[in-house]
């Protein structure tokens, strides 16, 4: 590698293993420019979100050619979804001579990640994993919702009541202005709930990024879409929580 | 004597045979239901017609009046907007599928009864719709059994069975008996749940029964509900709604 060029470190692994945490710890201990790349997230940023609540100071790429531009003090971390062709990137990663870090379970069985990587990473040890079939992404942008109603629709994705899931996250919009990512691994125990580091937004439908992500094998993809479009509230509701909520904040400012 | 009690079958008939075919086994000699014959389940008009030939007396639930006058919920009849939604989906299902003779059953059935010193309701004295949560504050749990001048309380509307005494406070000692629930139980099992009670020893059995829950399962998806109150169903999760706020006092 060249002395201009960036350190690059590409991060890969299967669903669930624990890739973004893996980023997240890595940010936490760098220092100088950090940058975060996630090729193939399209209008779903869930990874990407979650980060930059986090590390407000990070910045972000959205085209591989912009790691080129980059001086030698920058750090950047490239998070390559499982359902990625790494063959594919294969190419960039070499002209940029990125450290390839595989992420992957305990004692899990040579792979195609092995073979692609530089160094393994311990993840998740993930019990009984089932090889996913299909990955379903939805926008949820607007959509607000009341917590015990997103509760009950998370237990029922999680417990299979819409097949068999295999991973499942997801930023939502809350009726009390807060943001929150639920995450979910089969085999794991239970799930993980963050609230992110935004502004309460008690404005009326929030214009900021909201969506899910599952994998999984042969699940109902209409019943998921269903059920969150039965937990949306209304803008009547909306409006009269947030006035609520206002008139409430307004009072503790004040007090 | 003997009693059986039963409570909220919602109109899942292979429950209700189960249970009767087990009230049959232990001897029981009148039955007593609490209410919430329809609702949810695939077979509404099925179980009222059981009843009604077994001449069992049986107050009105909480679904019962709903289907009769319409929705005028309190807040805690839908602890969510899913909930909510799901609930109306199945009022609306239940409504044109009873008969006019269900319907006009159900209008006529009394908010409680009596035998001796025991009163029986669906959710409490004071309504269908509240509930008697085994955790709700005890000196208002007390006032509900005094209300209703026994000195013993038969209830469901929570879909868990559970056994409250009084022993501290009043002598003869006061309870609230909660029968469970014959056709949506929610105590993580799909069994069916009802009691028996010995008037001259007061004991109290709490029965859980096995059932064919697979067959109302298909007959949900072949009549066209929802899908999940079938797999609610299997897990003994109930269907949509939830009770949990043992402090909320029913506004209706």
């Amino acid at each position: 590698m060249s002395v201009s060029q960036p350190t690059v470190i590409a991060i890969a692994g299967a669903a669930g293993v624990g890739k973004t945490t893996w980023v997240r710890q890595q940010l936490s201990q760098a220092t100088g420019d950090r940058f975060y790349f996630c090729p193939g997230v399209g209008n779903v940023p869930i990874d990407l979100t979650q980060i930059m609540s986090e590390f407000p100071t990070i910045q972000v790429l959205t085209e591989q050619q912009e790691v080129y531009q980059l001086s030698a003090q920058a750090t950047v971390y490239i998070e390559l979804g499982f359902h990625l062709d790494l063959a594919s990137a294969s190419g960039f990663l070499d002209a940029v001579a990125a450290k390839r870090v595989a992420v992957l379970p305990l004692g899990a069985e040579k792979s195609d990640w092995h073979d692609w990587a530089d160094q393994v990473v311990e993840g998740a040890t993930i019990a009984n994993w089932v090889e996913p079939s299909h990955l379903q992404r939805a926008v949820l942008t607007g959509q607000v919702f009341d917590p015990a109603s997103l509760n009950l629709f998370w237990f029922e994705l999680t417990e299979a009541a819409y097949g068999q899931i295999c991973r499942a996250k997801g930023i939502f919009d809350l009726v009390d202005g807060r943001a929150v990512c639920f995450d979910f691994v089969s085999g794991l125990s239970g799930s993980t709930y963050t609230e992110l580091n935004l502004h309460r937004w008690l404005d009326g439908r929030p214009e900021r990024f909201s969506g899910i992500e599952v994998v999984g094998q042969a699940a109902d993809q209409a019943a998921i879409a269903q059920t969150l479009a039965d937990c949306d509230l209304s803008d009547a509701a909306i409006a009269h929580y947030q006035a609520q909520l206002k008139q409430s904040l307004g009072t503790e400012e004040a007090g | 004597m003997k009693l059986a009690v039963i409570s909220c079958i919602h109109g899942n008939s292979a429950a209700l045979d189960a249970v009767l075919s087990d009230i049959d086994h232990h001897h029981a000699e009148q039955i007593y239901c609490l209410g919430d014959l329809v609702g949810y389940g695939p077979d509404p008009n099925a179980v009222v017609e059981t009843i009604r030939a077994l001449a069992i007396p049986t107050c009105q639930g909480c679904w019962d009046e709903d289907i009769v006058v319409g929705l005028d919920a309190c807040e805690c009849s839908y602890p969510s907007l899913l909930a909510e939604r799901r609930g109306k989906l199945a009022h609306a299902w239940t409504s044109q599928a009873i008969s006019p003779e269900t319907r006009e059953f159900l209008a006529q059935l009394p908010l409680s009864l009596r035998l001796d010193n025991l009163c029986f309701v669906h959710g409490s004295p004071n309504s269908q719709h509240e509930y008697l949560l085994p955790e709700m504050d005890e000196s208002i749990a007390l006032e509900r059994v005094m209300t209703a001048g026994a000195e013993v309380l038969f209830c469901g509307h929570t879909h868990i069975p559970y056994v409250r005494t009084f022993e501290d406070s009043h002598v003869p000692v006061h309870r609230i008996i909660n029968a469970g629930s014959v056709g949506e139980p929610r105590h993580g099992r799909p069994n069916a749940t009802y009691v028996l009670y010995e008037t001259e020893t007061q004991q109290v059995t709490l029965r859980e029964v096995e059932y064919d829950y697979q067959a109302t399962c298909a007959a949900i998806l072949a009549k066209g509900l929802p899908p999940i109150f079938a797999w609610r169903l299997a897990r003994g999760l109930e269907f949509a709604e939830r009770a949990d706020d043992p402090t909320h006092i029913c506004d209706r």
